[in-house]
């Protein structure tokens, strides 16, 4: 895989994170890395009057941001540099990833989160419910990895459903161009309710997960010897807190139905595990663009 | 920012204390997009019901007379403002243009007056957003014991804090509203001024007015005012009903047509504003007269607020209109006024005439967060001190905040013509736009400045507050100064590089002519 690695950066703690996995990311997968700093458009300001001289104030500021930034990364590492306006954060690293036919957009986690968590920010959210690429969500504190450690092992959340052809794409994909190991994962039995027969359920939950597994697994290549996780639990919370993390480890996890064709959309069940998974999660689209399509 | 002290706000220019010339992208601002604009930064609306009663106070009848001739000098020095923002175009402004062109010590005082007297404007928007507040709640619950409860001193810096806290949040995070909206608000604001004007005129003529008085045309001669110093006050005040409407004639890098945009908004937007504020001060003078008594615009009481009082007499049920109008109108302008100081303060941060601190800008959110946050914080202690202090903090604050822009926008006219001294004769274009108009200009507001400096010592004048026998007035404008040049020398001493020169260096284009 060579298509670009974009991170969203900003000169935060989240900012670091996101860069330094992004920055691991592309190099596990041979990817050029982009650092890009969205700046607010001038076409937004309604109520404060336009200054262009503050605007270039901002870009040299952003420059000296990402000045920074380049010095946090380990000695050599080739970066491409990306200051742009745009009208929302989400809007302008999406522009930029359809520019560039980049692979993933890589964000950091809200101000506020707790060390090793996720949390969403509304432009995280809108980056979600837009972005056509697939988009890295990465918790706090991934910064203080070693800016060298390998991505070890991908876990892929396979839903109950079939329809996961995009998400083993992409872990095949990943996989391929990292080296990582591949753990298929399925959650269930979740939210029963009190006076359904729970045995019953969970014995036609069991089959279902396993046939999905079974199917998911047979589209893998031989070669990658994915290993099958069943995690049970009262709910997906509680199912996910069992789980062992490797440290270098990342979740893949697959867009919601909900969504439109090749658009993200955080469904449910993956926007109940981020809650609980203290390693970097990759979103992705539930429709892939077709190889050689215009994006 | 790791070198604060050698580096120059545009990096790219060189380091001798440059500006860069260099342009960004074509600019996103159509004609309408500017003079609305324009219109939200002078917020017609909170400017006019601050400023008409202290002004008809001072010139009596003859206010719409001061409202044409307050425009000259804004005019003349916003032209100078224009000369100045092409040719160094800077976040800092009059600082910057003051530093360039009379050296650190003038362009610090220069940036102090820009900071203070924003810093001003922002404490008395958040107080006529109070009151205006409490009379909306009370006009629509129909209870009239509401709106008195922005006369308790507690009550009022308390929702005036909240006010506050919630601009700075909205500030700090850079949140704009759709221009949709923006355009809604704008044409609500106008509108309901119209129809108040319009309604305050019937009324007046039908008999219902408070103290009917027939138009006369001698309410437009300027040589009607009693004294000249009656007519630098009125002159000082009209001056503050403009401030805010410079900003369409310098947004040109942002119009989508640079060459005829700017102008044309700027013609619109202040041809709308004077049309407004003479058919409002007629319209209001008709209504209720300028005497003394309990609607009159001379009555002490009702000066610093006068929609507030005027809006139920003149609207009855629809009075609510009125109130929504400048709540909005104080709203979006507190918005866009802090961006003035904070701006200001970011650039004095960052060539080291403050702390670097104040150069931080937020890296989520791209805006001068310390300086706002700083900005604020005086401003809501101002708020609280003066309430405590004076009677009429409202009207105390508008006469000195009229003295302190006649101060920096003094001091910005003749930074303009100082700096353009080699090539005054260039061009007949030069001749008046870098020489004549803003020295004009920038005479006219040194007088005003002196007049009311003087005149502001007498306990009388203003509210009538006093500390020790001198005018509150005069005590403000003086304080303001002075802790200017305190601070200055303290920051001289911790940070002498800037006033040295060394980040922001004078200067003086040379003349084009022998090139030619």
């Amino acid at each position: 895989m060579s298509a670009p690695v974009i991170v969203g950066y900003t000169a935060t703690k989240p900012g670091r994170d996101a860069l330094a996995f992004g920055a691991r990311l592309a190099a596990a997968s041979a990817a050029p890395l982009h650092v890009a700093i969205i700046l607010p458009s001038e076409g937004r300001s309604v109520i404060t009057p336009p200054d262009a001289s503050y605007d270039r104030h901002l870009r040299a500021q952003a420059g000296e941001w990402l000045d920074a930034a380049e010095a946090l990364l380990p000695e050599g590492t080739p970066v491409t540099r990306q200051i742009r306006a745009a009208e929302s954060f989400a809007e302008g690293l999406i522009d930029l990833a359809d520019e560039i036919g980049a692979s993933h957009i890589v964000v950091g986690a809200a101000d506020g989160g707790a060390r090793g968590r996720h949390r969403l920010g509304s432009t995280t959210t809108e980056l979600l419910h837009s972005s056509d690429v697939p988009v890295v969500l990465v918790p706090r504190g991934t910064r203080k990895l070693a800016a060298d450690a390998p991505l070890g092992r991908l876990t892929v959340a396979i839903g109950t459903r079939p329809g996961a052809d995009a998400l083993i794409e992409e872990t095949v994909a990943l996989a391929d161009a990292t080296g990582a190991s591949v753990r298929l994962l399925s959650l269930l039995p979740v939210d029963l309710p009190a006076t359904a027969d729970t045995a019953a359920i969970r014995t036609a939950g069991s089959t279902a997960a396993s046939d999905v597994l079974a199917a998911a697994r047979a589209e893998l290549p031989d070669r990658l010897g994915a290993e099958v996780v069943v995690a049970e639990g009262d709910s997906i919370e509680d199912a996910v807190r069992g789980l062992d993390w490797q440290p270098g480890e990342v979740l893949l996890v697959g867009s919601s139905r909900l969504a439109r064709p090749r658009r993200l959309f955080l469904g449910s069940t993956a926007a109940k595990m981020l809650h609980e998974v203290p390693v970097p999660m990759i979103v992705v689209p539930r429709t892939r663009t077709q190889e050689g399509e215009q994006r | 920012m790791s070198a604060p002290e050698a580096a120059p706000l545009a990096p790219t220019a060189e380091p001798t204390g440059g500006l860069s010339n260099k342009g960004l992208s074509a600019g996103t601002v159509g004609l309408l997009g500017a003079v609305v604009i324009g219109i939200s930064c002078i917020a017609p609306a909170y400017t006019f019901t601050a400023a008409v009663g202290p002004t008809a106070s001072v010139v009596g009848a003859q206010v719409p007379a001061i409202i044409l001739i307050g425009f000259i000098p804004m005019l003349l020095v916003a032209f100078g403002y224009r000369e100045l923002n092409n040719r160094m175009p800077d976040a800092g402004t009059s600082f910057t243009w003051a530093a360039r062109a009379f050296g650190p010590w003038v362009g610090w005082m220069a940036g102090w007056g820009l900071v203070v007297a924003t810093i001003l404007v922002l404490s008395n928007l958040a107080g006529v957003a109070v009151d205006f507040l409490f009379l909306l709640i009370s006009q629509i619950t129909g209870n009239p014991d509401i709106a008195n409860l922005a006369t308790n001193t507690f009550i009022n810096i308390a929702v005036c804090l909240l006010f506050m806290l919630g601009a700075t949040y909205i500030s700090y995070r850079d949140m704009q509203t759709t221009q949709k909206l923006q355009y809604v608000l704008v044409t609500f604001q106008v509108a309901v001024l119209l129809i108040f004007a319009v309604a305050a005129i019937v009324q007046a003529v039908s008999g219902n007015g408070f103290d009917y008085t027939p138009f006369d045309f001698n309410w437009f001669n300027p040589f009607a005012v009693p004294s000249f110093s009656a007519f630098a006050a009125g002159l000082s005040l009209s001056i503050f009903i403009f401030w805010g409407w410079d900003v369409t004639l310098t947004m040109n890098e942002e119009t989508k047509d640079p060459e005829r945009t700017p102008g044309r908004a700027a013609t619109v937007t202040v041809l709308t504003i004077v049309s407004l504020y003479l058919l409002l001060a007629v319209a209001m003078i008709m209504f209720a007269g300028v005497g003394t008594g309990e609607l009159g615009l001379g009555n002490e009481d009702i000066q610093a607020n006068v929609f507030f009082f005027l809006s139920d007499p003149v609207l009855g049920p629809l009075a609510f209109l009125v109130s929504l109008a400048v709540l909005t109108s104080s709203a979006s302008s507190l918005q866009s006024t802090f961006v003035g100081p904070a701006r200001t303060l970011l650039a004095m941060g960052h060539y080291g005439a403050l702390p670097p601190a104040y150069a931080k800008v937020s890296p989520r959110f791209f805006t001068p967060g310390y300086a706002t946050i700083v900005s604020a914080i005086v401003a809501s202690a101002f708020y609280a001190v003066m309430r405590v202090v004076s009677e009429n903090t409202l009207w105390d604050t508008i006469l000195t905040l009229g003295m302190m822009i006649c101060f920096y926008y003094g001091i910005t006219a003749f930074a303009c013509v100082w700096y353009f001294r080699k090539q005054w004769f260039d061009s007949t274009r030069n001749v008046f736009f870098t020489f004549l108009f803003p020295l004009i200009g920038g005479v006219i507001l040194l007088v005003l400045f002196v007049t009311t400096l003087i005149d502001s010592m007498d306990p009388a004048y203003g509210s009538g507050a006093e500390v020790g026998g001198v005018g509150i007035v005069f005590i403000l404008g003086m304080a303001i100064i002075v802790i200017g040049v305190i601070v200055m020398i303290w920051q001289a001493i911790r940070r002498p590089a800037f006033f040295r020169g060394e980040t922001l260096a004078m200067d003086a284009p040379p003349s084009r002519r022998r090139k030619g």
